[in-house]
């Protein structure tokens, strides 16, 4: 039997649901690629569990929710961290979950950056260094002769970079429209249905959870308009970077804007526009019951074509195995591929 | 010859019995009148739909009489003349000269706005709701002079997707 063996880079939300995910699936990947995934080393912030032979998935995942950290990972536990767990063991596939980081990129940057240069493919959920340094990162893979997979950094579950790319390998992509950010669509389609003003919504999704403390990268547009340049780059060919991105979030929309558009027709929802001469993320009107009307936390994007003209996808943007079977699907790809 | 025509006519008495003079006027034959008063486009005015029959020429002069009159045609031949833009601001849209904006876009050739609902907040912010008829084609100049005001007075500015 052949055999992955693969590292989980940052133990969040995403990096426990790729882990729960893995040990879901396992046999399934089994069956269709001939290839045996192993996970010899997962690392959180500040440490690390690490074994050549293998780790068990969910006593991963219980040992971070229970200890807090991974070095408490019975017999394999160890307080290496970072790039120095890329050399503490032999694999075959980074699966790089850090937390998106727009300012500098990193850690994800140099974690990337190593691994290709160790010859070792990459399957990512991290925004930061596609949206500041796309040219770059995926020149490096390239010229390391390496596969870089990275679906799940655009609309979590929601299958767009590689659908694109595949599915609709016939057609030229003229433009994307969607909305890409789940909290403001969540936020945005509560203000509708209640009536009640964003500063509400806002404190009643951050006791939900489906905002964070510091709701910035989502309200601001910061998250979509890394998307945006994920999109412009990979899909349209567009050398673009996050400085290129004219944004605007949705902290301005009262209820009356809302109740004004309700009365003609329209909602309001936060659309991330990528076309050769446009690259915008800004509150838009949508006519209710088209493509656009999509409600809670749900993702959705209008891609339009020269052949089949507008295919629209719709898919869950955020959570833990939801971003995971992104992540997954990716690096079952590499297994067909390469194995 | 034969046209078919959609114009707009506004719902108030006598209107479209004016819309059917110039017909009469240059001895046009009028084939089919479609006005259901009850129907209303978004802007609340009436659609009318005619198919008239006659001289080129004298077609030509009523269509010409219409501009005159000011009567919108929407549609001739199955071919949409006009598109609709719906925009919303937010901001001092009443103390930024609300005249000189809405002056400002229906300066633009072919372009009027058609409906105009606004909501005051005191002292604060006010949004407004803007509804523009253009002529096909004058879609993207709406959305620069839009963006132009925008930027000069500091407005918000949601725009169709």
């Amino acid at each position: 039997m052949k055999e992955c063996k693969v590292i989980i880079m940052g133990f969040g939300s995403v990096g426990q649901g790729v882990a729960n995910a893995l040990s879901m699936k396992k046999d399934l990947i089994k069956d269709k690629t001939g290839v045996d995934v192993k996970v010899v080393a997962a690392a959180d912030s500040s440490s690390s569990a690490i074994s050549q032979d293998g780790l068990d998935e969910e006593l991963l995942v219980k040992t971070k929710n229970k200890e807090g950290k991974l070095s408490a990972y019975p017999e394999f536990g160890s307080d290496k961290n970072g790039a120095d767990v890329l050399d503490a063991v032999e694999y075959d596939c980074l699966i790089e979950a850090t937390p998106t980081n727009i300012v500098d990129a990193q850690p994800a940057l140099s974690l990337t950056l190593k691994a290709f240069e160790q010859g070792k493919d990459v399957v990512t959920s991290n925004k930061g260094h596609l949206a500041l340094k796309f040219k770059e990162v995926v020149g490096a893979a390239e010229k390391a002769g390496v596969e870089f997979k990275y679906e799940a950094s655009v609309g979590g579950s929601m299958p767009i970079i590689n659908f694109t790319k595949e599915t609709l390998a016939s057609c030229e992509i003229k433009s994307i429209k969607g909305i890409l950010n789940g909290t403001t669509n969540y936020i945005l389609s509560r203000m509708t249905s209640e009536g009640s003003e964003y500063e509400v919504i806002l404190k009643e999704s951050q006791e939900l959870g489906i905002a964070e403390t510091d709701p910035t990268q989502d309200v601001e547009g910061i998250d979509a308009a890394c998307k945006t340049v994920i999109l412009a780059n990979s899909l349209l060919g567009i050398d673009a970077t996050y400085s290129d991105v004219k944004v605007q979030g949705i902290s301005q929309i009262n209820s009356e804007a809302i109740e004004l558009a309700k009365r003609d027709d329209y909602l309001i929802k936060l659309i991330a526009e990528v076309s050769p001469d446009n690259l915008q993320v800004s509150p838009r009107l949508v006519k209710r019951g088209s493509s656009y009307d999509v409600s809670g936390t749900l993702n959705m994007a209008t891609i339009k074509t020269d052949l089949a003209d507008e295919v629209s996808v719709i898919g869950l943007g955020a959570g833990s195995l939801e971003t995971a079977s992104a992540m997954l699907t990716d690096l079952i790809s590499i297994l067909k591929n390469k194995y | 010859m034969r046209i078919n025509l959609v114009l707009e006519l506004l719902d108030s008495p006598g209107q479209l019995v004016k819309a059917l003079e110039p017909i009469s006027n240059y001895g046009v034959n009028l084939v089919t009148v479609i006005h259901k008063r009850d129907y209303k486009n978004d802007n609340g005015n009436v659609p009318v739909q005619l198919t008239i029959e006659g001289e080129q020429e004298d077609l030509k002069s009523i269509v010409n009489k219409y501009e005159e009159l000011g009567f919108s045609i929407i549609e001739m031949d199955g071919v949409v003349l006009k598109e609709k833009i719906t925009t919303v601001f937010f901001g001092h849209i009443v103390d930024q000269d609300l005249r000189d904006t809405m002056d400002r876009i229906n300066a633009l050739d072919g372009v009027v706005i058609v409906a105009f609902d606004i909501k005051l907040n005191g002292e604060e912010k006010s949004t407004a709701l803007i509804n523009i008829e253009a002529d096909i084609g004058r879609k993207q100049d709406v959305f620069n002079r839009i963006a132009e005001i925008a930027e000069e007075k500091d407005l918000l500015v949601i725009n169709e997707v």
